[in-house]
C-alpha cells in the first residue's frame, strides 16, 4: 500500500490544477462492478481554502524531464520526487471510493522517461482500474503532450474526461515559457479527441463504448504573459465552438517560481473572476466575445461584463418581464439563468408584477433598472444614476466574493462539481 | 378552527387531506408539531385506505405524488399544512403547479422540498462508510430530514456488489443493502468491529485532505457554507 509521504508529495504537486469537477458523465454500474458516475457531479468534502474535493487529484510522478519556467516540478527545481505504481494508485482509489471519500480519480503526471512511456503507464493504471477492479466511477485523465495518437485514443476509451492544458494563451508565450511543449502538441490531440467524440455522437455509438462521455477541458494561466482579456476570450470561444470543450479553466498567475522571464507580481483574483463571468456569458447566456470585449482590450474592472454590455446598449432596455423572450431576459444584468427560467415558467400561470419577482427571489437590485413589470418601471431614469447604482452593487459583491480567496474559481469549481 | 392531527405517516396525511378538504380554515398538523390555542377544535385522523387512495390518485394525475412524499420527510414543523395548501391549489387549478413559482403556496412548498433534495444531494457526498471486519460497509449519520430512503437507492446502484448499512442515529432508522436489494428498518444501537485496513485508509484520507489544501489561501467561511459544521461529526478528515 502507498505510504503517507509519497501521497503527500504527489498531492501537493497536483493541487494547483483548478479542475475538480466530476460532472457530465452518467456511466452506469455494470454487473459485478464498483461505482457509477452522477451526471450532476458530487462534492465529497471541502478544504479550509474553500475548494471542493470531488476527485482524488494526484500525480503518478512528479519526476519531470521538462523544464517549464512556471512549474514548481520542473527538472531544474530542487523538490522531493516520488512515483507511484499503477497497483498502488488502484488500491488507493478503490479504498477511498468504497468509503465514499471520492467520486473518482483525476490522474495526471509529470513526464518521466518519455511522453509515450508516461502515457502508457497512465493508461495501464486506468485500464487496471476498469478491467481488474471493475471500477465504473469517474476518471479524469490528463493528456501528455507529444504522446502517440494511438495511445491517446486508447486512453479516451477508458476515461470519462481528458484534458490538455493550454497553459499559456498564445503561441509566443508558450515558446518562451514552456519551450518543450508546442502549440501543435496540445491542439492536435485535442482536435483528434474532439473528432472522436463527434464521431461517437453522430454514429450513436452505444454508451458502453462511448469516448469521453464528459468531454474535454483545458486550463490556462492568466497574467504570466502579456495577452489581453480579449485575446484570451477569443481563444476560449474558439475552443468551445471548434473543439467542443466543456470547460476552460483560468488560473490566476501566482509567483511561486523565481524567474527573469516571469512577472514578480500575481495577476490578481479580480481578473480571473471577470474572465469566468465572461466565460459564462459565452456558454450559457448566448453572448459572442465581440459583444463583450474587443480583441485588444481588457474587461472592465468596475462592472461585471454583463453590466458593462448593458450600459453600452441602453437602447435595448427596459424589457417587459411578461413578454420578453428568454434570450432577452438572460441579457438583463442581475437576472441569472435560474431566475430567467423561473420567470418564463411562472408567467404561464399569470401576469407577473414586481412583488411576484421579489417573492420568487429574483434579485432586483440591478435588474430593476432594466425591466418593466406589467409596463411599470421601478428603476432609475437617468443613465448616470444607473451606472452609479451598479458600481456600488458591483463593489459590494466583489468585496464579498474576493475578500478571502478567489471565490471565483472556488465558487465556480464548487459549482461545476454540481451543476 | 378545526385542527386535524395525523401521525407521522403519509397515509395518515392523505386521509387528513380528504377530511379537511372543503372545511374553511382547516389546519393539518402531526403529533409532535401540534400546538393548541383557544377556540381550536382538535380532530384525530383515522387512517382510511379509500380516502387515502383518492387523494393519492389526484396527486399522481398531476405528477405531484413524489414531491409531496419527499416534502413530508422534512423536519419542518409546518410541513403538513404547507403540503395541504399545495394540494388545495393543485386541485383548484387542475394542472401541475410544480413551476408556478409566483404562487405563495408553491414558494412555501418548494422551500421545504429543496431543503430535502438539497440535503440528500449533499449527503451523497458527505456520507462516510467504515469497513467492518465482516466486510460490510457501515455509515452512521444524523441528517436534519428523514432522507434515508432517498439516499439508500443511490448507494445501492453505486456499491452494487457491496453490502452496506446507512444508519440514521437520531431516528433509529437504517437502510440495509445485502448485495441484491435494500430495505428501510428500525434499528437500535450498532456495535461495530472495524476491518484491519480501516484505520490505514482513514489515515491516508486525512493526509490527502491536509495536502490538497492550499494553506496560503484560507477561506474557512466558504468551506463552512458548503459543508456545515453539523455534518462534521462523521467526517474522519474533520476529526483529527
Amino acid at each position: 500500500m502507498i505510504d503517507g509521504q509519497r501521497l503527500e508529495i504527489l498531492t501537493e504537486s497536483a493541487k494547483y490544477d483548478v479542475s475538480c469537477s466530476s460532472s457530465g458523465s452518467n456511466r452506469a454500474n455494470r454487473a459485478g462492478g464498483l461505482g457509477n458516475a452522477a451526471a450532476g457531479g458530487i462534492c465529497h468534502s471541502f478544504t479550509p481554502d474553500g475548494r471542493c474535493i470531488s476527485l482524488l487529484k494526484i500525480l503518478m510522478s512528479n519526476d519531470c524531464v521538462y523544464d517549464c519556467e512556471y512549474c514548481p516540478n520542473r527538472k531544474s527545481a530542487d523538490v522531493r520526487r516520488a512515483t507511484l505504481t499503477p497497483t498502488e494508485i488502484c488500491e488507493l482509489v478503490i479504498g477511498f471510493y468504497k468509503r465514499n471519500y471520492i467520486e473518482g480519480l483525476f490522474l495526471s503526471s509529470a513526464v518521466f522517461g518519455s511522453p509515450d512511456r508516461t502515457m502508457e503507464l497512465l493508461i495501464a493504471t486506468v485500464e487496471m482500474l476498469r478491467r481488474e477492479y471493475h471500477f465504473n466511477g469517474y476518471i479524469h485523465l490528463k493528456g501528455i503532450p507529444h504522446a502517440d495518437e494511438m495511445l491517446i485514443m486508447k486512453a479516451a476509451r477508458l476515461a470519462d474526461r481528458m484534458s490538455y492544458n493550454i497553459e499559456l494563451p498564445s503561441e509566443q508565450s508558450l515558446k518562451l515559457l514552456a519551450p518543450q511543449k508546442t502549440k501543435q502538441s496540445l491542439l492536435l490531440p485535442m482536435k483528434s479527441l474532439s473528432n472522436a467524440i463527434t464521431y461517437g455522437k453522430v454514429n450513436k455509438v452505444p454508451r458502453r463504448d462511448a469516448v469521453l462521455p464528459a468531454g474535454q477541458t483545458t486550463q490556462m494561466i492568466i497574467g504570466a504573459s502579456p495577452e489581453t482579456d480579449g485575446q484570451i476570450l477569443k481563444l476560449t470561444e474558439a475552443l468551445y465552438r471548434n473543439m467542443g470543450l466543456r470547460r476552460v479553466y483560468y488560473s490566476s498567475y501566482v509567483p511561486v517560481v523565481q524567474s527573469s522571464l516571469l512577472p514578480t507580481v500575481g495577476a490578481g483574483l479580480l481578473r480571473e473572476h471577470r474572465l469566468y463571468q465572461a466565460d459564462w456569458l459565452i456558454r450559457f447566456y448566448g453572448f459572442d466575445v465581440d459583444e463583450i470585449v474587443g480583441e485588444g482590450e481588457n474587461l472592465s474592472k468596475e462592472y461585471d461584463p454583463k453590466c458593462a454590455w448593458a450600459l453600452r446598449n441602453m437602447q435595448l432596455f427596459p424589457v417587459e418581464v411578461n413578454t420578453a423572450p428568454l434570450a432577452s431576459l438572460l441579457r438583463v444584468p442581475g437576472i441569472g439563468a435560474k431566475s430567467a427560467y423561473k420567470i418564463v415558467e411562472a408567467r404561464k400561470y399569470g401576469k407577473l408584477d414586481f412583488e411576484h419577482l421579489v417573492k420568487m427571489r429574483v434579485v432586483l437590485k440591478r435588474a430593476k433598472h432594466f425591466i418593466t413589470c406589467k409596463g411599470k418601471f421601478y428603476g432609475s431614469e437617468s443613465v448616470a444614476e444607473v451606472k452609479n447604482c451598479l458600481l456600488i452593487e458591483g463593489g459590494r459583491e466583489i468585496n464579498e466574493q474576493l475578500s478571502m480567496f478567489s471565490e471565483t474559481s472556488v465558487a465556480l469549481s464548487a459549482l461545476t462539481g454540481e451543476v | 378552527m378545526k385542527i386535524f392531527i395525523c401521525d407521522d405517516t403519509p397515509e395518515s396525511f392523505f386521509t387528513a387531506v380528504f377530511d379537511a378538504y372543503g372545511i374553511a380554515g382547516a389546519v393539518i398538523t402531526s403529533d409532535g408539531n401540534f400546538q393548541l390555542s383557544m377556540g381550536d377544535e382538535p380532530v384525530r385522523v383515522h387512517y382510511d385506505i379509500e380516502k387515502c387512495d383518492r387523494v393519492r390518485r389526484v396527486l399522481k394525475k398531476y405528477g405531484a405524488e413524489n414531491d409531496v412524499l419527499s416534502t413530508l420527510k422534512s423536519c419542518d414543523t409546518r410541513k403538513e399544512q404547507v403540503c395541504f395548501a399545495y394540494v388545495k391549489r393543485l386541485t383548484e387549478l387542475k394542472k401541475s403547479i410544480k413551476n408556478a413559482f409566483n404562487l405563495p403556496e408553491v414558494v412555501d412548498f418548494n422551500d421545504i422540498l429543496y431543503k430535502i433534495t438539497g440535503e440528500t444531494h449533499r449527503l451523497k457526498g458527505l456520507l462516510r462508510f467504515k469497513e467492518t471486519a465482516g466486510g460490510v460497509l457501515y455509515a452512521p449519520y444524523s441528517p436534519d430530514n428523514d432522507i434515508t430512503d432517498l439516499l439508500t437507492p443511490h448507494f445501492a446502484a453505486r456499491l452494487r456488489s457491496e453490502k452496506f448499512i446507512i444508519h440514521d442515529i437520531n431516528r433509529g432508522i437504517a437502510g440495509l443493502y445485502d448485495g441484491r436489494g435494500w430495505i428501510i428498518t428500525h434499528v437500535g444501537e450498532a456495535e461495530i468491529c472495524l476491518s484491519d485496513s480501516e484505520l490505514a485508509f482513514e489515515g491516508l484520507w486525512k493526509k490527502y485532505y491536509k495536502s490538497v489544501n492550499i494553506e496560503s489561501r484560507p477561506h474557512e467561511r466558504q468551506m463552512k457554507r458548503s459543508m456545515p459544521v453539523r455534518y462534521w461529526k462523521f467526517l474522519p478528515e474533520k476529526n483529527d
